[in-house]
């Protein structure tokens, strides 16, 4: 498909490499004005470098990018944006110190004659662009302290200070609730009313089917279709992205009758952010924690782990009570949690792949106290071929690693522990969706050898594919339970979602 | 706000949570100089004189230009260490100056000032350009301005007697009963705070400090923002050597050393975070009064001269150990919240 003198944006042969890495390899296609156009592929399949390079971060090898037919070509992001192209990226690019109205105008604040900041303009035209897109923000607050969604739509507000003409979402949705999602949604509607094009990339292809006008699919740094979104169904998509058809997006779960309880988790509050959980775990089962962001199903991982102690409340493993008081003594216990934030909490990305599996043994490993790389090698070998991670050698720092190949070291890296429940929080956020069937592959092995797992997911499929009990979390509570088989997309949403009574609500002072 | 269930109410907490901690902030300033007075008003005589608070305010008022330069180096998440080194070439140079040229007038400030400058510029270079991480680079600059001091003074003293009258009359002199010194950095506290509130540029000095990855999309050219702070924060400097000279009674190759530390005790003691994105100078000026007093209330008590080095050591660490925590919280606050 080419590119033609009406679209918005037109991509004519892009093509760029990293050393030997092709990462675009080619592509063309267009994007027409007003539209929303979704960017799908797995990861690594050349997505992001297309983004940097529209946006000006970086230069392509060869070919042009045209904005509405006139070729253009951007030397830095500042650039692409005062000529009407702006990325939202995941991680805010934003202040966190300063307030909201002045992370808008960071760069082209209102002046008076004087040449100073005109503050009361400022807030003023702050309020009103952010009340023109249906946004109840103070323009006065601190960043810091904003949900990520009101985050996103401060950069939304601020690409449009500049007539903005191409808006790029990279993910937006994925550290959003569903509610907090419908309002981007909302906002993307308003902005393509006005005229501006949307490029949306997203791994939830739902969504896509939502608010897409078309569709491009990327594998391997190639263009591989673009569509019409309503003549491209999910499962076409899917078969797009991986080049092949994958029976089913989630792995056969054999329900076998689950073991001993292995951990038994009574009573545990702590104020204000969660109170009187209770539930069990069997060897053998994946009990699910869902829930919207913000209800408090990492808060309750994170207090079973020790790194939030619990105010009240017990946890017995194999039956014995333990009262959490810190990671390092649940570790002894036998807990292994695998946080959601990969990188923050989870790896030492410049260390390599073999060293990063060795950090949590490091005391069984070495002979009188000295670890030599080879007794790391020799063994963390055997976990990096069981996950079959993809890299040149043990030693490759893991910061070269594609997301779901660091999913697999952290998955490695726990399991070395021998533990006796693993813990997993969003195990394939932001992972395409061939990875994580390997993912869930690996973690349905990990139940059939009788590891009990908890599985905290905001990818109501994962959950309803992947656990044997679900519990729903809302405002710090166990709301309700389901069993694999009676459990719906609709049900759990409902639970979650449920409106707190007027009494509760007051309690919390608001 | 009411009916709105997207924003949680954990992020409505938060919300006056970050704000009330940085207003907290402000208040342990205030609060730890007026615990200081206090302390002093009882264990010395004569601490709560006039007298004895004019010298306070005269002492403070060096401390608080060289600090407010220092902050504006720190608030974009940089460390200049070489302030005092600076101090120490530009004063010394100055001095030399003035003692061959008695008649040269205002060109003795210019001199230290464009002094500062160009050195601010060469620690701003190394840091902005040639990305040598901030402490490392003032620390070799510390050494070198030093040895350069020590180059053209051959061990040479300039005594106060040979500069321009004017200069030593200027530094006892006062306006309506308060010494010029004073009203210099009340009027440079001023000047700064208004600028970095209300000049885009400065304003940019908060941007690149609080989020130096974030500068780069909003166009801002982060190594100019922070070659600026350190060219401000040199020109400053340079102009505090030059009323420090005129108040000494010999300008010695070793003018202005260990000052660095006391800079540093007060910006971080006023509040200016060492991570970068905020304080403010009002806070810096409470940060040098307290240590002024500090000083002083030393002197009256009979204390031991080390206690001095003891107490800006130990308030430096303590005022980084309790911002780390706010900092902490904002962060958390920034990143992506989950369940």
């Amino acid at each position: 498909m080419n590119t033609t003198a009406h679209d918005r944006l037109g991509i004519v042969g892009i093509a760029k490499s990293f050393g030997p890495v092709q990462a675009v390899k080619t592509v063309s296609f267009g994007v027409k004005a007003g539209s929303v156009h979704a960017l799908v592929g797995e990861n690594g399949a050349g997505k992001s470098t297309l983004v940097k390079i529209v946006t000006g971060m970086q230069r392509p090898d060869s070919g042009r990018i045209l904005l509405d037919g006139k070729a253009c070509g951007f030397e830095t992001p500042l650039d692409a944006r005062q000529r009407g192209i702006t990325a939202v990226y995941q991680d805010p690019k934003l202040f966190p110190h300063l307030d909201v109205a002045e992370n808008i105008f960071m760069g082209f604040h209102p002046r008076t004659r004087l040449l100073t900041v005109d503050r009361k303009r400022m807030y003023d035209d702050a309020a009103r662009r952010l009340g023109e897109l249906g946004v109840d923000i103070d323009p006065r607050s601190l960043l810091a302290g904003r949900s990520v969604a009101e985050i996103q739509f401060v950069e939304i507000v601020r690409a449009m200070c500049a007539d903005l003409k191409l808006l790029i979402l990279d993910e937006p949705t994925a550290s959003l609730t569903p509610s907090e999602a419908d309002r981007l949604f909302a906002v993307v509607h308003s902005l393509k009313k006005r005229g501006v094009s949307i490029i949306f990339i997203s791994h939830r292809l739902e969504e896509i089917g939502r608010i897409a006008d078309e569709v491009t699919v990327m594998r391997d740094g190639e263009h591989i279709v673009t569509a019409p979104a309503a003549e491209m169904s999910e499962a076409a998509m899917v078969r797009y992205m991986v080049g092949r058809e994958l029976k089913s997006l989630f792995v056969e779960r054999s329900s076998k009758p689950a073991g001993a309880p292995v951990l038994e988790v009574k009573g545990l509050g702590l104020p204000g952010v969660f109170e009187d959980v209770s539930f069990t775990v069997r060897a053998g089962e994946i009990v699910g924690l869902a829930g919207l962001v913000g209800a408090g199903r990492t808060e309750i991982a994170e207090a079973i782990f020790g790194v939030r102690p619990p105010a009240s409340g017990t946890v017995a493993i194999d039956g014995a009570v333990v009262v959490p008081k810190s990671p390092a003594q649940m570790l002894r216990e036998g807990i292994a949690y695998i946080p959601e934030n990969r990188d923050d909490n989870g790896l030492v990305v410049e260390l390599g792949i073999a060293s990063n599996i060795c950090l949590p043994v490091l005391g069984r490993l070495g002979a009188a106290g000295l670890i030599s790389h080879a007794s790391e090698t020799r063994f963390a070998a055997p976990f990096a071929e069981d996950f079959e991670i993809k890299a040149p050698s043990l030693d490759s720092a893991v910061a070269s690693l594609s997301g779901g190949n660091r999913q697999k070291v952290v998955l490695a890296k726990w399991l070395a522990t021998e533990p006796k429940i693993l813990i997993l929080d969003e195990p394939t956020h932001g992972i395409d969706v061939g990875t994580k069937s390997q993912v869930h592959q690996r973690i349905s092995d990990l139940v059939s050898a009788g590891y009990p797992i908890l599985l905290i997911s905001s990818d109501l499929p994962e959950i309803l594919g992947m656990c044997d009990r679900i519990l729903v979390v809302a405002h710090g509570r166990i709301v309700a339970e389901f069993a694999r088989d009676e459990a719906t997309q609709e049900k759990i949403m409902t639970a979650a979602s449920r409106i707190r009574t007027t009494e509760e609500v007051s309690a919390d002072g608001n | 706000m009411g009916t709105n269930n997207e924003i949680s109410l954990l992020s409505r907490l938060n919300t006056g949570l970050s704000r009330n901690t940085l207003r907290l902030r402000v208040i342990s300033v205030l609060l730890s100089l007026i615990a200081v007075v206090a302390v002093f008003s009882f264990t010395t005589q004569n601490f709560l004189t006039l007298q004895n608070l004019k010298i306070i305010a005269f002492n403070a008022s060096l401390l608080t230009i060289v600090a407010c330069a220092e902050a504006i180096v720190v608030i974009t998440r940089n460390l200049d260490v070489s302030v005092g080194s600076i101090i120490g070439l530009a004063g010394f140079a100055a001095a030399k100056f003035a003692a061959a040229n008695q008649h040269s007038g205002l060109a003795i400030v210019a001199v230290a000032v464009a002094i500062g400058l160009v050195l601010g510029l060469l620690n701003g270079l190394a840091v902005a350009y040639g990305r040598v991480p901030s402490i490392v680079a003032t620390l070799g600059t510390l050494a070198i301005f030093r040895g350069v001091t020590f180059i053209i003074g051959r061990g040479i003293e300039v005594p106060s007697g040979n500069l321009p009258r004017w200069m030593i009359k200027g530094a006892d002199a006062t306006v309506l009963g308060l010494p010029v010194v004073v009203l210099l950095a009340v009027a440079v506290v001023a000047v700064l705070a208004f600028l970095l509130r209300s000049v885009p540029i400065f304003r940019r000095v908060y941007a690149v400090g609080s989020n130096p990855g974030a500068a780069v999309f909003y166009g801002l050219r982060a190594n100019r923002v922070v070659l600026f702070a350190f060219a401000v924060c040199g020109a400053l400097v340079g102009f505090a050597s030059f009323l420090y000279i005129s108040r000494v009674g010999t300008i010695t190759v070793n003018l202005g050393r260990d000052w660095e530390m006391m800079a540093l005790a007060a910006v971080v003691l006023g509040g200016v975070s060492t991570t970068g994105g905020s304080g403010n100078i009002v806070g810096v000026f409470f940060g040098a009064l307290i240590l002024s007093s500090i000083d002083n209330g030393l002197v009256l008590a009979h204390a031991p001269e080390f206690w001095r080095r003891f107490i800006q050591g130990f308030a430096i660490v303590g005022a980084i150990t309790l911002d780390a925590g706010i900092e902490r919280r904002i962060q958390a606050l920034f990143r992506h919240k989950k369940g």
